[in-house]
């Protein structure tokens, strides 16, 4: 205790004074200003928020004088799309409906092998290094306006499919399918023969792949020939629209699907090597499964992206308002919900409010809830995939449960383009 | 199955994992490469003497005496073809055989003619520029030159059932008249007629289109592309931003906040072209923002639409930004208004503006959201301040509109490549400075 | 949402005069006066603090004298970061954090409705763990403080930064660039550059938690040092879980165990006769 009798001398504390409690009226002040900038805020927010419901009203609003007076069935059930015809006008929009549905097959069918295959790539193949210049490739394609992939499908892609489409069909599929078919036959031949017994395997084994090799080089060889024959008659169609709609989806699905790959984490991995997997194994039997869920949503993102697109379909697919015959015939022009709305717009007049107008609210409207159900269906996709990653980790974690979190945002910020 | 095979499938997954990589590679080199190799034509190209002779007349640019030297010598080369063509009309009108072969053909033939070499002094055939003015690039001089020297002749069907058409000298066709020198003429002294130099012309930035984009530039659209993406950024930002600040540093967990991110991840799905009908039926039909389309009402459609953007990066951003600075300014007596604004936002701004830049590229490129909104096709540049009355010109709907709906799309391909590559070099422009502030912000954090 | 909940205070704790005396204590929270005769800058009655009903720190009564170095010890975990937190109200930041008891400032009830938590942050100050400079530069970082409080003109703001800095032994180091980033600094740097801030705004009351902890050796040192000089000018109570540094710089020790205050008094005491088991158990490193 004397110690501090001694220290007592140099105490010498500035007080500043002044009283910590605020009087009566200044405490309601703070408190009403504080409210204030708080229900400013939230204003201000609520009305981001509202944007997305005014646009539901208006489109509903605009889209429903159509169904007043021309009921559900005929949009719905008919092909018959002549809305400009004066006397009795038509507006059957199945085939409309049907063009959008098949470039958007088409596009995923692009889209999602390749995106998938090249998300795999970046999370679990490629150094680094590498990985950096791949990443702005990425970015780049998904920067680069609707309209200029547009301008390119129209001006260099159609002319190059009318005049070579054929050929390109061919080396195309020769490209594709050759080295799939020879990994094929490899593992059906390895797979074939490996109960026999030792003596027999190696001759059986290679009777069994030479005999498949010239099935396969046969059956190629048809295919390509068929293809080559083809003579597309126009350039801008339903193949040309899915090939360019499947480029622009590609950076959402590979990145998206990359994020989950990467969410899998390093712990599974690693389990799968341990027991002897190879990394295609791992790959294949561990990681995809995993992260499923997140590829699931990159896939329906990649959805929407083809579905919502406008100026691309509306440069490459052909426009014409037809189921194409036969059903699956990919070279005849089509038209989508989207180019319909610009093109027939135009022709519209815009403010007295004909059917003519209504009519392209009304496949507004269509295209507004599918993709509000797509988005819902992301949305519910990813919140699974983290309860299950959460569920695998155990949860309160703080590292565990961030990085669901964090790959949840990501998601969030790819449903924005 | 055996080691080896496994083996060999693991080698090929990865073959198939790398192929997709360098498809993907590779489709943006294919997309890019003739963007860059044919915009660059519409700046860097060679103009012949009736570019300049038209730059000089519209712009007044160039060198007078210069021209007018140039503008002699072009005469004497020129004037033996007007010449024979003089000739030659002269004699349809005396011959009623030679009528009856070229009558048809020959107006034409000469409108073709003058729309290389330009025509003589007072001789244009309509008020439109391309009939006063010959070709003014050396590319489309020798594509037009082609067509003069050479014709197309129908000669039935192909084996698939296709017209087969067949070109060959139009001289063989003129053969024995007065006229027939003139095709060897032209084919000749091509280059002399027109003097093709190299010219670097980037006014194409800013100059007025003419005649539906046979001459001059594409300075409305960009002007209009301007105008619309500061137009949105101008009323997306503030909005996106204090709803960033809302929802992290005021909003906790509750329904109503879940509510108003299901809106937000909503309006982020909303396809392009239903943000263009809303925009008509709204912000034009409705709250008569201006009396139909104009810069304003695009400007707040596309910033809707870049709203869930800038929300999403400037809520990240501002994640982003360590407690311990929050901390710090509370613990000296700083109020939540007086941290978010000295503390918070200066840390996260560098995020902040990524995201806005990102948004830039993206509202700058958007087509279908102005094609009802706020696109035209022709007009002059917007004065700032008809921007809330006027509808504009955009690079967007203009490429669009040139490539598809001009009477003549395939001879100014240049126009409409200029365009493109104009618009892609925006909005990689505004992508790579994103980039490199996101890089700046990752050096500075870490001290 | 942010605010604690001010809960179940007693009622018969109104707002007293500042010369609080401690009275004796129920056994269990073995509480001394840490100074006979010396008044309370700092004192807890009945203090917890709960962590969404979860309490972190239980029923602490204690006096905390002006002008001194307290340290508060214990294993981690024990609520020391936490008790001192709540003395500037930093907890107000975590949702879900509620007190109940009293806890005041030169005999002001700091948890009453009306408290200017901006004044009140301003007569207690406060360093942290890890440096945190604000990534702005060192001028700034120091200016931070009396700018928000209304001071203005650039000399007044060079005098403050310039004694503050001279104060926090760091003046010499940087005056010479003082309008770079100040994380460009060096950790040790950084931390006594985040004094030098909380010094500028002059407060009464400073609160330290493990500010040496993110530190080598040496700078560790140098804050030591620093703390050394400062007492008597501040009243400091400094969080470590280092008993040699708590037995270097502090002249009072408080030592915490899972919430609990279980035994306050002189340093040397407590490190050379200490009352309660448990402190003795921990000082002489059989747990924590
Ligand atoms: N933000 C918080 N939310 C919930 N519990 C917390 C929080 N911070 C600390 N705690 C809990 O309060 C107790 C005391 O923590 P703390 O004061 O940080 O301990 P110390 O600083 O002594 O190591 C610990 O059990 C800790 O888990
Ligand atoms: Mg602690």
């Amino acid at each position: 205790m004397t110690a501090f009798g001694q220290t007592s001398g140099k105490i010498s504390i500035r007080r500043q004074g002044g009283s910590l409690v605020l009087g009566q009226r200044a405490d309601r002040l703070r408190h009403a200003v504080a409210l204030l900038g708080r229900l400013i805020l939230l204003a201000i927010a609520s009305s981001s928020a509202l944007a997305v419901l005014f646009i539901f009203y208006f489109i509903i609003r605009d889209a429903i004088p159509f169904f007043h007076d021309n009921g559900l069935r005929e949009f719905f059930t008919s092909t018959h799309w002549y809305p400009s015809n004066a006397a009795a006008p038509e507006f059957g929009a199945l085939a409309i409906f049907y063009g959008t549905g098949m470039v958007t097959v088409g596009a995923i069918v692009v889209a999602v092998p390749l995106g998938v295959a090249a998300a795999v790539c970046l999370s679990d193949v490629l150094p680094f290094s590498v990985r950096q210049w791949v990443k702005p490739t990425v970015e780049i394609l998904a920067a680069i306006p609707s309209v200029v992939y547009g301008f390119f499908a129209l001006v260099v892609f159609a002319p190059l499919l009318q005049d070579k489409g054929g050929q390109a069909l061919s080396v195309a599929t020769w490209l594709l399918f050759g080295p799939l078919a020879a990994l094929a036959i490899l593992v059906v031949a390895d797979v074939s023969c490996g109960r026999l017994r030792e003596r027999f395997r190696n001759p059986a084994r290679a009777a069994v792949m030479i005999l498949l090799t010239l099935a396969a080089l046969a059956g190629l060889w048809k295919l390509s020939a068929a293809l080559a024959a083809i003579h597309i008659s126009s350039g801008t169609n339903a193949l040309n629209a899915s090939i360019i709609l499947g480029v622009m989806a590609l950076p959402t699905i590979v990145s998206v699907s990359e994020d989950a790959l990467t969410a899998a984490g390093r712990e599974l991995r690693e389990g799968s090597y341990a027991l002897g997997a190879t990394r295609a194994e791992t790959i294949l039997s561990v990681i995809i499964p995993a992260a499923s869920s997140g590829i699931m949503a990159a896939v329906i993102l990649g959805i929407m992206r083809a579905i919502g697109e406008t100026m691309v379909v509306l440069m490459a697919s052909g426009n014409a308002a037809q189921i194409p015959q036969p059903w699956y015939n990919f070279l005849s022009p089509v038209r989508t919900m989207t180019a319909t709305i610009v093109s027939d717009m135009g022709e519209a007049d815009q403010t007295t409010g004909s059917s003519r107008y209504h009519v392209l609210f009304a496949m507004a409207l269509c295209l507004l809830v599918v993709s509000f159900l797509a988005n819902l269906a992301s949305e519910w996709v990813v919140r699974r995939t983290v309860a299950k990653i959460s569920a695998v980790r155990g949860t309160g974690g703080g590292d565990a449960a961030s990085r669901p979190q964090g790959f949840m945002r990501r998601v969030w910020s790819w449903i924005g383009g | 199955m055996h080691l080896r095979t496994r083996k060999i499938i693991d080698r090929s997954a990865t073959g198939i994992g790398i192929l997709a990589i360098v498809v993907m590679t590779a489709a943006l080199v294919v997309l890019l490469a003739p963007i860059f190799a044919n915009g660059t034509g519409a700046f860097v190209f060679r103009g012949t003497a009736e570019f300049r002779k038209y730059q000089s007349d519209r712009f007044d640019r160039g060198d007078r005496e210069v021209l007018t030297t140039e503008k002699e010598t072009l005469r004497q080369v020129r004037q033996p073809v007007y010449d024979l063509l003089h000739k030659f009309e002269h004699q349809l009108k005396n011959d009623d055989d030679l009528d009856a072969r070229f009558g048809a053909e020959f107006p034409k033939l000469k409108r073709e003619v003058y729309r290389l070499i330009g025509p003589p002094p007072g001789e244009a055939l309509s008020r439109l520029e391309r009939d006063e003015y010959g070709a003014t690039r050396w590319d489309r001089a020798l594509v037009q030159a082609d067509s003069i020297v050479h014709v197309q002749e129908d000669r039935g069907l192909d084996s698939h059932g296709f017209s087969l058409k067949v070109e060959g000298p139009r001289a063989a066709r003129y053969k024995g008249t007065s006229l027939e020198p003139m095709f060897g003429y032209v084919e000749m002294h091509l280059a002399e007629l027109l003097r093709p130099q190299w010219t670097f012309y980037p006014q194409f930035l800013i100059d007025n289109p003419q005649d539906a984009n046979f001459f001059g530039g594409i300075g409305p659209a960009v002007l209009g592309t301007i105008y619309l993406t500061l137009g949105a950024i101008l009323f997306a930002v503030p909005m996106g931003v204090i709803t960033a600040i809302y929802l992290v540093e005021y909003a906790g967990q509750g329904r109503f906040i879940s509510l108003l991110r299901t809106c937000i991840s909503t309006l982020a799905g909303v396809p392009s072209i239903v943000f263009g009908l809303f925009g008509l039926a709204f912000f034009i039909n409705t709250i008569h923002v201006s009396p139909s389309k104009s810069v304003l009402a695009g400007s707040l459609t596309l910033g809707l639409l870049i709203l869930p953007t800038i929300i999403r990066a400037s809520e990240e951003a501002l994640r982003a930004v360590p407690l311990a600075y929050k901390e710090a300014a509370l613990s000296l007596g700083a109020g939540q208004w007086r941290t978010i604004l000295t503390v918070i936002l200066p840390a996260a701004l560098p995020g902040i503006l990524t995201g806005i830049i990102i948004s830039m590229g993206r509202a700058a490129g958007e087509t279908a959201p102005i094609i009802f909104t706020a696109a035209v096709s022709v007009g002059l540049g917007v004065k700032p301040w008809e921007v809330f009355t006027s509808p504009t010109q955009a690079l967007s709907w203009n490429i669009y509109n040139v490539s598809t709906e001009h009477e003549a799309v395939d001879q100014i391909r240049h126009v409409q490549y200029g365009m493109v590559l104009t618009l892609v070099v925006l909005v990689l422009a505004l992508n790579l400075t994103a980039v490199l502030l996101r890089a700046r912000i990752t050096r500075r954090l870490s001290g | 949402m942010a605010s604690s909940a001010v809960a179940e205070r007693p009622k018969k704790m109104t707002t007293s005069v500042p010369t609080t005396r401690p009275t004796s204590r129920s056994p269990e929270t073995p509480q001394t006066p840490a100074v006979a005769g010396e008044v309370s800058h700092v004192a807890a009655e009945g203090f917890h603090v709960l962590y969404g009903g979860r309490p972190a720190v239980k029923s602490v009564t204690m006096n905390i004298p002006p002008g001194r170095v307290t340290a508060i010890i214990g294993p981690s975990g024990c609520g020391k970061s936490t008790f001192l937190r709540a003395i500037n109200r930093m907890n107000d930041l975590i949702p879900g954090c509620t007190v109940q008891g009293r806890l005041a400032l030169d005999g002001q009830d700091l948890y009453v409705p009306q408290l200017d938590v901006v004044a009140l942050r301003r007569k207690v100050g406060m360093v942290f763990q890890k440096p945190n400079p604000f990534p702005k530069s060192i001028f700034d970082n120091v200016a931070y403080g009396p700018r928000i409080h209304g001071i203005s003109s650039r000399t007044h703001l060079s005098e403050i930064v310039e004694q503050s800095l001279s104060r926090a032994g760091l003046w010499d180091e940087v005056k010479d660039r003082q309008h770079d980033n100040a994380l460009r600094l060096s950790g040790g740097q950084q931390q006594r550059l985040c004094i030098a801030r909380a010094l500028a705004v002059d407060p009464e009351v400073l609160l330290m938690d493990e500010p040496a902890s993110a530190l080598d050796p040496r700078s560790t040192a140098r804050v030591e040092e620093l703390i050394d000089e400062l007492s008597g000018q501040y009243t400091i109570i400094i969080v470590t879980h280092n008993m040699q540094q708590a037995a270097r710089v502090s002249e009072l020790t408080a030592f915490f165990y899972e919430g609990e205050l279980i035994e306050f008094g002189p340093t040397k005491e407590i490190f050379t006769k200490p009352r309660q088991e448990k402190t003795e158990a921990y000082i002489t490193g059989r747990f924590g």
